[in-house]
């Protein structure tokens, strides 16, 4: 760590301890007085801090309102879907099709190339097609698939769950297209390192197709824009509030506690991210796949000891899906919550994994491509599912003092396995703090993008990253969901669309590559 | 010509313009022993795939770009120039390396950067102009970034 870095990260750990809690404590209270005698008094503190964090939340929850409006547009008002849930679900019904099903027929193939049987390691690229699925799924698998679900069956009820399951597999050759295209028109640095995502193949792969400059920069520039809302909202105040929330689960509704474990959130990245100390990410991100066992584990655990309800489970999804109940929006309503719920979770046909797969050491780009395809799977279908049937089987999703988001979850866990509450939150914290350090990289490509690549432009933009984690645990969940969702799935405007036109690149590229494979033409590794 | 110069410091970025700079600075040295073909990396970025699952370190990247700049310098028939890699900002670095060197020119393409990378990015050979301890030639890009 150079010395002006390391003074920066004083300075900025200085002015979150020194500057937060006389901010948080000392500022004036809703009626405008000023906490100044010594006996205030813990109750005192207590209304000071939950007065802040309301106004904050009441500012946030205004912009977030007028956001809503424009990118939440619906088309046609008697069908209330917005218009960018229609565009991700025919998106990625448009792409298994026109890749003619390779969610299915490229699965056992995806497989093999994760194990490694076809890693060459003089292939250009930073990491392996199995690391470059950690990485992805280190980002995707977050809170998203343990909250987010509750939060789907909270607003759209148990039918949510097919929907969900059904982006899932559909959102499959969604990412099998933007990670190809991630693939094919990254840039590998003379220092073996990778610059790619949307941002890249959508200024380039356009101008291709015969877009005129401004129109394929002005794609580019879009997604960065949103990839850096993205990064602020969903990978990192969702996970920040959802960990805090279950903090607060745990340790009680402690005064100021919001602030507290923000501020200690933002100072762990901070150390990753701004301080350079990389052993800290490293054991994160190696710890994630134990994790994910862990609870997909503990998930099955639940289902066997509650096996005779699973069936009635089944049935309670189906049914709810096909005829769902008026107080979940209808049937649109349910479609609608999975749909974005799922898209949250796996961000397929949003873009974000491109980034992190076109890292990949490989010069086949539908290689990495089928790698890919394996995120949502996993994320969605495996460990949604399971989360889903647990809140189900449990009778979390109708009892009132289960709560929402990841409070729901933990209930239903610890309703059959009561000490899983523990082993829940620590991985709800693990969960939280790697997508949010996964997430700052993806931000940070958009930031550089369209800011350049200077020291200060990269210290401003993770200055404002830290900050937001902050502004996450204090802001209510509404808000914190709904901003969240709003960048993610905006991404998907100028991804989806510009991944449809350069989809005939892709299905080029497949159709050679799928030949070369049936003709065993591959060097086998293992 | 009428410069006579012993140590021309060429910083390269392995862009066309980059490497068409060594072709001018050839043409005002004696022989290439007098050229420092130099690269300036930036910083790794602690979180990014390569530095938490790969096998991506300061060391790796120095020793990708040294084997680079050392092909480079055989296509252009600069055997024998010396070749360095730093990490840092560009500007910076390269001034400090022709102090360093004690260096009399150092030759530069300038960027075609425009709107907000030109307003936070500025350019790198504006950056050098600023800081050099020796005089600096820039040449002027045709292609735009």
């Amino acid at each position: 760590m150079s010395s002006r870095t390391q003074k920066l990260f004083v300075f900025f750990i200085c002015l979150f301890l020194s500057g937060l809690s006389p901010i948080a404590f000392a500022q004036g209270n809703e009626d405008g007085n000023t906490v100044t005698e010594q006996n205030a008094g813990v109750a005192n503190e207590e209304t000071t801090t939950q007065a802040l964090s309301e106004s904050i939340d009441a500012q946030f929850g205004f912009i977030v309102e007028n956001m809503a409006k424009v990118l939440f547009w619906v088309p046609v008002q008697a069908v209330p879907i917005p218009l960018i849930v229609l565009i991700l679900f025919c998106g990625s019904l448009f792409f298994t099709i026109y890749h003619k099903w390779l969610n299915i027929r490229g699965f056992k193939h995806a497989i093999d190339i994760t194990r490694g049987r076809y890693d060459n390691p003089n292939d250009p690229g930073e990491i392996s097609h199995f690391q470059a699925l950690t990485s992805a799924l280190s980002a995707t698998v977050g809170l998203g698939n343990i909250a987010g679900v509750a939060v789907a069956i909270h607003t759209g009820g148990p039918g949510a769950v097919i929907w969900m399951m059904l982006i899932g597999l559909l959102g499959m050759t969604a990412k099998f297209n933007e990670c190809t295209l991630a693939m094919v028109y990254r840039k590998v640095r003379p220092d073996g390192t990778v610059d790619g995502g949307p941002m890249h193949y959508l200024e380039i792969g356009l101008q291709e197709r015969g877009f005129p400059f401004p129109v394929a920069k002005a794609f580019g520039l879009v997604f960065a824009l949103f990839c850096i809302g993205g990064s602020f909202g969903g990978g990192n105040m969702f996970q920040a509030n959802q960990a805090t929330s279950a903090v607060r689960g745990m340790l009680g509704d402690v005064a100021g506690i919001n602030w507290v474990f923000g501020s200690v959130l933002a100072f762990l990245v901070g150390l990753v991210i701004i301080g350079g100390i990389k052993r800290i990410g490293q054991v994160t991100e190696k710890i994630i796949p134990l994790m994910c066992g862990i609870y997909v584990l503990a998930g099955l655990v639940i289902l066997v000891i509650h096996i005779k309800q699973v069936p009635d489970a089944a049935v309670l999804i189906v049914r709810s899906c096909v005829s769902p109940e008026a107080a979940y929006g209808g049937f649109i309503g349910v479609l609608v919550q999975g749909i974005r719920r799922a898209v949250f979770s796996n961000e397929a046909g949003v873009g974000s994994a491109a980034i992190a797969h076109a890292a990949a050491k490989t010069d086949e780009p539908v290689r990495e491509g089928l790698v890919a395809m394996l995120g949502p799977f996993i994320d969605t279908v495996v460990i949604c599912t399971m989360t889903a049937l647990v809140v189900i089987v449990s009778g979390a999703y109708n009892t009132p003092e289960a709560g929402q988001g990841v409070e729901m979850t933990r209930w239903a866990f610890s309703e059959t396995l009561s000490w899983f509450p523990t082993i829940l939150n620590i991985s709800v914290f693990l969960f939280a703090y790697s997508t949010m350090i996964s997430w700052s990289y993806y931000g940070e490509k958009a930031w550089q993008y369209i800011f350049g690549t200077t020291r200060t432009a990269i210290i401003i933009y993770r200055i404002i990253f830290l900050g937001f984690i902050i502004l996450g645990a204090v802001a209510s969940l509404d808000n914190v969901i709904e901003f969240s969702d709003l960048m993610i799935l905006s991404m998907a405007f100028p991804n989806i669309i510009g991944g449809v036109i350069l989809a005939p690149r892709v299905k080029t590229l497949l159709e050679d590559y799928w030949r070369r494979y049936k003709n065993n033409e591959f060097v086998v590794y293992d | 010509m009428a410069l006579h110069v012993s140590t021309v410091v060429v910083p390269i970025d392995f862009s066309v313009a980059s490497t068409g700079a060594i072709e001018t600075a050839l043409e005002i040295v004696d022989s290439p022993s007098q050229l420092h073909l130099i690269h300036v990396m930036l910083p790794l970025e602690t979180m990014s795939p390569g530095v938490l699952l790969g096998d991506v370190t300061d060391v790796s990247r120095t020793e990708k770009v040294t084997t680079a700049l050392k092909k480079l310098a055989d296509d252009h028939d600069a055997d024998g120039a010396h070749l360095a890699v730093m990490i840092g900002t560009p500007g910076l670095e390269i001034s400090d390396y022709a102090k360093r060197y004690e260096a009399d020119l150092i030759l530069i393409p300038s960027h075609g950067y425009h709107g907000m990378k030109r307003l936070f990015l500025g350019s790198v050979a504006e950056r050098v102009l600023r800081h050099a301890p020796c005089r600096v030639l820039v040449l002027r890009r045709t292609d735009n970034e």
